[in-house]
């Protein structure tokens, strides 16, 4: 058996999880081993399996229980190729290759081989494919086209029917059709490595096997939906989108997810105007290929609740539909009557940055200063002047190099659950070591508990704190705070701390490593920060306000009484919820799957959505609403199209249109000087965070709270934890 | 963009080659629109022979075209979408609900979406958009650059992202000293 050395971190060279570094034992590039796939010959490193090798070629070697994200698990025996000399066909997703091996991918052992693979695995699969919902993208369907037989030995003389294996309720997302299942145990290694809910495995042996939960219980996960993509078949798939659609009936739309602060790639299916899925993209650097359940199922909250005409309060109080043109002058007669200083506009966290600029380069024209987001970030020292304060400065990628990972009061699983599978992935694969300063919750791997009393953070800048040992010999350390700490009293004193930790670390770790992350709950607060937003409303709720503009401002941090007498709420957004209710206009928005809007994720890469279908009824884009509103309150701005938008953009921060990129900052060291000020007086009261269980994690914003589908999963989850069976893990 | 830059700068090159030299004569407007495989809306070698067989006797005069030549005037396409389409362009990726990359690894073209509607006769989905469905694939992109910018149409691309390779092993199941050990299988 092959037992690989396990060397991370080559000195200067930051590579890790690279196969150039995981196969070697020493400094010296490890000579390469010549193979010939079909005859091409093909330099690859020690270790590279027979599959590996072939792919590097070109040469697609069919499988279905290997995947490139999961354990090598070796038994479904479809990727058996022949090897020449080599008496038996081997598995090529388990077998390193070995020095001038001629493998044979398209000789007739091999497809010998794949023919009765494919004949014993559908000697027991139903022939159900026309009402089965993987059809049209089934990996076995596919492949027993192209690699089965053309005629069947399957002749049930005796009307004994097929195998039949009883089907398990898991939950309300993944619908399972356990007949059709082929035992490929992706799912169950996803489950036990990726989202680390280890209740999946099998029961049985031969064909009694199954696959399943063993006792009947939900798959407690927010990760789950990806078991339905891991599924070759089609026995596990999407209960919101059953019988819905055929993959060839869609249009796929790339675009990216805003739910959280990660901003995962998606693809969003739609047909005639309306969401039907949304799938994950691959994106290395952010997403790789999972997607959280919330991304994956809340799309159906896109349909419900939504504003289609704007309205205005009238005398009765009640909200009633009116044209585009009475609500914009009206909005812009309660704009052009309040003074400067008496308008503010508020940003939420599903805001694209064209909106956000238009809405403050329209209040800067009427005199306003008042532009602030909802969620709260301290303004002392160098506040948001410096995009290292607030950024997530090591990239979510750059967690996978990290040796130990500090997290200061904050739940990835739940406020960003691929970020915290990148933590699990490097638990698991880099040794990486996991401490947590918070509440004790379940965050899928081992960590050490540090407690739960923010004045430890002094205890660990000053070094007195037990911890302070490892943190100091850790080469690649990693702190991440989480944004809602910042909303505590005492955030500014938690942020400046942090900041002085990190800057501590920067001395014994290596160079140009970036120790300090902030973790976003929210989609938009990085761009609006960037654009010159203020944060947290408390600043502007001292003043004598008249006219409140909510920009999809929904967590209720302002209220009606917080405005002088006759004073005007504005609404625009695209869910009635929180703000629209208390508005006396309200201007419909389009969602994130109906504009083309830039989104900046929490490590600063600026992302764009698409559009996947218009906006519903008279809603219309949010930044082309505010250029007309200002219009009509006598301050044109200056641009028409989204080329013109964008390159107003581009004046204020570049980076807001080079979609894709990691705009990296690095000012620590001013902004530790600067914030050594700060008073370092601690709460007494214990860092908590909000999301500490899964029911907390589904309805979170505008669009999942009006989402059907989260509040079955809220349900179901409180459901099963009434179960006797439940064990109190999540 | 630098990228821009980077692709004009290659289409140039492109164009100063002896590829898209015409002769004289050449029926210019009878070859707008021809569109080949790779997209180039004139196919030179097929514009060469038809040229020397209608003017055989005629004196050879090479024409060189230095810069993008702009068909939108010609194409028909009507100029609202021309001045106010955006194609993105772009390789698409691979279905995540499968392992095979088939029909991945090309680049291709697409329009901004305008609405569509479900038609009340059939269900079926309805546009107003003529451009809706001119979904066109190139081998490079360069190629699509190229002829966006023949056509007048604004672009942008989206780039690909790459997979790292990674080293499996399955001994690493096994492992006694590693958290890659699975217990359950």
């Amino acid at each position: 058996m092959l037992r690989l050395p396990f060397s991370r971190g080559l000195p200067c060279v930051r590579v890790v999880w690279s196969a150039a570094v995981r196969g070697t034992a020493s400094n010296p590039a490890p000579e390469k081993i010549e193979v010939f796939v079909d005859d091409k010959s093909v330099l690859v490193d020690p270790g590279t399996t027979v599959l590996q090798a072939a792919a590097m070629v070109g040469v697609e070697i069919p499988r279905f229980c290997y995947h490139e994200r999961l354990s090598v698990a070796g038994n479904c025996r479809m990727c058996l190729v022949e090897v020449e000399k080599s008496p038996k066909p081997v598995a090529a997703c388990a077998m390193p290759v070995m020095k001038g091996w001629r493998i044979k991918t398209n000789s007739e052992m091999t497809r010998r081989a794949r023919e009765g693979v494919m004949e014993f695995l559908l000697v027991n699969h139903p022939l159900d494919c026309p009402i089965c919902d993987q059809g049209g993208e089934c990996d076995l369907q596919d492949q027993s086209m192209a690699f089965g037989s053309d005629r069947s030995r399957f002749t049930d003389i005796h009307h004994s029917g097929k195998r039949a294996v009883e089907d398990k309720d898991i939950g309300p997302l993944v619908k399972t059709i356990m007949t059709r299942c082929i035992h490929c145990t992706r799912c169950i290694r996803f489950a036990s490595e990726v989202a680390g809910v280890d209740d999946l495995g099998t029961t049985g042996r031969g064909s009694d096997m199954q696959v399943g939960t063993y006792i009947e219980k939900m798959f407690l996960s927010e990760l789950s939906g990806n078991i339905i993509d891991l599924c070759p078949v089609g026995a596990l798939t999407s209960k919101p989108y059953s019988f819905t659609a055929r993959p060839w009936e869609t249009r796929k739309t790339e675009s990216i997810d805003v739910l959280d602060a990660v901003g995962s790639n998606i693809i969003v299916s739609t047909r005639t105007g309306e969401v039907l899925r949304i799938l994950p993209r691959l994106n290395e650097d952010i997403n790789e290929e999972w997607l959280a359940d919330k991304a994956r199922f809340a799309y159906d909250g896109l349909k419900r609740q939504r504003l289609m005409t704007p309205m205005m309060r009238n005398k009765d109080g009640e909200l009633v539909v009116v044209d585009w043109e009475d609500a914009l002058i009206a909005t812009a007669s309660a704009l052009s009557h309040a003074q400067p200083d008496e308008i503010a506009g508020i940003a939420g966290g599903l805001v694209d940055a064209e909106a956000l600029v238009a809405l403050k380069d329209l209040l800067n024209r009427l005199g306003s200063e008042n532009l602030v987001t909802e969620t709260i970030f301290p303004m002392e020292g160098s506040g948001t002047d410096f995009r290292t304060n607030y950024l997530a400065n090591s990239t979510i990628a750059g967690i996978e190099e990290a040796d130990l990972v500090l997290l200061v009061g904050t739940n990835p699983r739940f406020e960003a659950p691929l970020y915290n599978s990148r933590i699990r992935k490097s638990y698991l694969h880099n040794e990486q070591n996991v401490a947590l300063l918070g509440p004790k919750i379940n965050l899928t791997y081992d960590y050490e508990h540090l407690g739960d009393s923010a004045s430890d953070l002094k205890k660990l800048v000053d070094g007195s704190h037990p911890f302070s040992a490892k943190l100091k010999a850790a080469k690649r350390p990693l702190i991440v705070l989480g944004s809602q700490q910042l909303a505590r009293s005492d955030g500014a004193a938690i942020l400046s701390h942090v900041q002085q930790l990190a800057k501590k670390l920067s001395s014994s770790a290596e160079p140009d490593w970036k120790i300090l992350n902030v973790l976003h709950s929210n989609a938009s607060q990085v761009a609006a920060l960037d654009l010159g937003y203020k944060a947290g409303t408390a600043e502007i709720r001292q003043k004598p306000l008249k006219v409140v503009y909510l920009l999809g401002a929904d967590e209720g941090t302002i209220s009606p009484n917080d405005l002088a007498s006759g004073g005007v709420v504005i609404y625009q957004g695209h869910h009635g919820d929180v703000g629209a209710s208390m508005a006396d206009i309200v201007l419909p928005g389009a969602a994130y799957t109906e504009k083309q809007g830039t989104y900046v994720n929490t490590e600063g890469r600026a992302q764009q959505t698409l559009v996947a279908v218009t906006p519903p009824g008279l809603a219309r884009e949010d930044w082309k609403i505010i250029r007309a509103l200002s219009e009509l309150a006598g301050y044109k701005l200056p641009y028409d199209t989204l080329f013109e938008i964008r390159d107003r953009l581009d004046d204020i921060a570049p980076h807001l249109t080079r979609h894709g990129e990691v705009e990296e900052a690095s000012f620590l060291d001013q902004s530790v000087e600067l914030s050594k000020n700060i008073a370092s007086s601690f709460d007494s009261s214990p860092i908590d965070v909000k999301q500490k269980h899964l029911e907390d994690f589904f309805m979170t914003d505008a669009i999942s709270r009006a989402s059907p589908t989260m509040a079955k999963c809220v349900q179901a989850v409180l459901k099963q934890k009434q179960s006797k069976y439940y064990e109190g893990e999540v | 963009m630098a990228l821009n830059a980077a692709c004009r700068s290659s289409v140039l090159k492109w164009i100063s080659s002896p590829k898209l030299n015409w002769k004289a004569g050449a029926p210019l407007a009878s070859t707008v629109g021809k569109q080949s495989e790779r997209g180039y809306a004139v196919d030179p070698t097929k514009t060469l022979e038809k040229t020397s067989l209608l003017h055989a006797e005629e004196k050879e005069v090479v024409v060189t075209v230095k810069e993008i030549e702009d068909l939108s005037p010609t194409t028909g396409v009507p100029e609202e979408h021309v001045k106010t389409r955006l194609v993105k362009i772009y390789s698409p990726s691979k279905n995540p609900m499968q392992s095979g990359t088939h029909n991945t690894g090309h680049w291709q073209m697409e329009f901004d979406t305008r609405e569509r509607w479900e038609n009340p006769l059939m269900g079926w989905c309805s546009t107003g958009d003529p451009l809706s469905n001119m979904s066109l694939k190139f081998a490079d992109k360069e190629d699509a650059i190229f002829f966006c910018e023949k056509n007048g149409w604004r672009w942008y691309i989206e780039a690909p992202k790459t997979k790292a390779p990674k080293v499996k092993s399955y001994a690493h199941n096994f492992a006694w000293n590693k958290r890659t050990r699975t217990s359950t299988k």
